[in-house]
């Protein structure tokens, strides 16, 4: 084959995937909600959301501590360890939070996401329920999804508030900022529009794409052990690398001055 | 298509990835009764199912079930029509993170408004119908394969369809539980008058209880008749098939080139 027919067939492939998945989610979405639909997206929130809460917590408080420990090695050469908490609360609400926050639910959740969808169209769970009359789309792909565009920013709150926390104690207990500087920088420094919210915009758009990526690897796979070994590889790569990519693109449009 | 009939297929075409599975098929399903669809294995029996119940688009030609002209339905009209269905998965299909009770309550629960009493009744007369009422409380994880597929049918009956169709119910199973689901489907058949489509190549289970038999071969229908007569068919591609020859106009072999010239041919392997 020359290299420009698996070239234009490669480009092929991919924009009838992407037109694909831009269906499945208008079908998934479109539609209006039930009592039934509200019982169903709990139930996916809790194994989303909560169930990903601890490794987010543990995540959020080393790199906290992380980030302060680095930032007072700096900081104090210049004699300026007064602006850790400035530091360490711009670091995460900015950046890390969001993107580590996404990196990790790609990796917990989005996986988990993919397997249990894909088990589902491999052992005819979602055929029978189709048989049945039932809309998979509406019934196992919906709630799945807005359990994961909603749960990205409240774990993102989570990451923020716990890092900060492991800044504050390895900054101010161990290595003995004063803590009212260490919180009056944070304070003054820290602008509400432009870096909580900018910062919490981010991670809505990542909650999006990265439970879109897994939700729709998972339906779309070929219901084999080995498709489902690759759609669950394909939702972290892609879903770590949309992440990345996707918050230079907001970094640049938000903070850069143009 | 006339009254008597529930499912009528006309001059239907399908291909997978290029290769022709049905080329011109032609069937009728008459109300009340049942209907085997028999062939070799690969010849794309579940595949007709598909095409049938909507889950899969023809190339060409058409597919009604009743009045409806089942691949010009919107999506809500298709999932409108499979409620008068029921469909036997081969694996069953069970959903895994429910319990038996709950499999078979799952179509009652989000097709009606039923008070719980009542819908814990109905799932109790389908457990008790498919003699596994014992069972309401395990897990599909904890089912033996035919308790499983007993399990699946009396989901696929909760709603009592009018129409339910049986992928491969005898694959897989001991004499036993083979004995029982030929008995449950004949009975279903004949006490709730419903129609039923069973495709299979187990023959004398299958010629036991159908009343009309469609043989598919080559993407097209071989031969149809009642089993009486397909046993007594002189067309050798259906005797071999009815009488499990192992070769005949049916080759055993798939299409290859000589024997002798592959393996006196230089290694393909360097």
């Amino acid at each position: 084959m020359s290299p420009l027919i698996f070239l234009g067939r490669k480009t092929l492939n991919t924009l009838e995937s992407l037109g694909r998945s831009a269906i499945f989610l208008a079908q998934a979405l479109c539609h209006l909600p039930r009592l039934e639909g509200a019982r169903l997206w709990l139930r996916q929130m809790y194994f989303v959301g909560v169930m990903s809460l601890p490794i987010i917590a543990v995540s959020g408080l080393f790199i906290g501590m992380v980030i302060a420990l680095q930032g007072y090695l700096v900081l104090s050469g210049f004699g300026a360890d007064e602006a850790l908490g400035q530091m360490v609360a711009l670091s995460l609400l900015r950046e890390l939070a969001p993107v580590v926050t996404a990196l990790l639910f790609a990796g917990r959740a989005g996986s988990a996401l993919t397997a249990e969808i894909g088990l589902m169209k491999a052992t005819e769970q979602l055929s029978s329920m189709e048989m049945i009359g039932v809309d998979p789309l509406r019934r196992v792909i919906s709630p799945r999804l807005w359990a994961g565009f909603l749960s990205m920013p409240i774990l993102t709150v989570f990451f923020s508030v716990i890092g900060i926390m492991g800044g504050y104690l390895v900054g101010v207990d161990w290595l003995g900022v004063d803590q009212g500087s260490f919180w009056g920088n944070m304070q003054g420094s820290v602008v509400f529009m432009d870096d909580v919210v900018n910062g919490m915009l981010k991670s809505v758009v990542f909650g999006v794409v990265v439970t879109w990526i897994a939700v729709f690897q998972g339906y779309d796979l070929v219901p084999t052990s080995e498709g489902i070994s690759r759609a669950t590889t394909r939702t972290v790569v892609f879903g770590s690398l949309a992440v990345l990519g996707l918050d230079f693109i907001l970094t640049a449009l938000m903070f850069g001055e143009f | 298509m006339s009254d008597s009939t529930l499912v009528s297929v006309e001059n239907l075409h399908f291909s997978r990835a290029g290769r022709p599975i049905f080329s011109g098929v032609d069937l009728e399903i008459p109300k009340g009764r049942i209907t085997a669809i028999m062939g070799p294995s690969g010849t794309g029996k579940t595949t007709l199912l598909k095409l049938i119940a909507g889950q899969l688009m023809p190339d060409s030609g058409s597919v009604h079930v009743g009045e409806d002209n089942v691949h010009r339905l919107s999506r809500q009209a298709l999932f409108r029509m499979r409620r008068r269905m029921g469909m036997l998965f081969q694996s069953g299909a069970l959903f895994s993170d429910l319990s038996v009770f709950e499999n078979v309550a799952f179509p009652i629960r989000v097709h009606t408004d039923l008070p719980e009493h009542m819908i814990r009744d109905l799932v109790l007369i389908k457990l008790q119908a498919v003699g596994l009422r014992g069972a309401r409380d395990l897990m599909p994880a904890e089912l033996s394969g035919g308790m499983t597929r007993r399990v699946a049918l009396a989901r696929a009956i909760a709603l009592d369809p009018d129409l339910i169709m049986y992928d491969e119910p005898f694959v897989g199973q001991d004499p036993i539980s083979m004995g029982v689901l030929v008995t449950l489907i004949r009975r279903l058949n004949s006490a709730f008058n419903m129609t039923a489509i069973v495709v299979s190549h187990d023959i004398k289970e299958t010629l036991s209880i159908a009343d009309h038999v469609y043989v598919i071969a080559d993407g097209r229908v071989m031969a149809s008749g009642s089993p009486a007569s397909l046993r007594e068919a002189q067309d050798p591609r259906v005797s071999q098939f009815i009488q499990g020859k192992p070769d005949g106009p049916v080759p055993f072999h798939y299409p290859s080139k000589n024997f002798y010239e592959d393996i006196l041919a230089p290694s393909e392997v360097s």
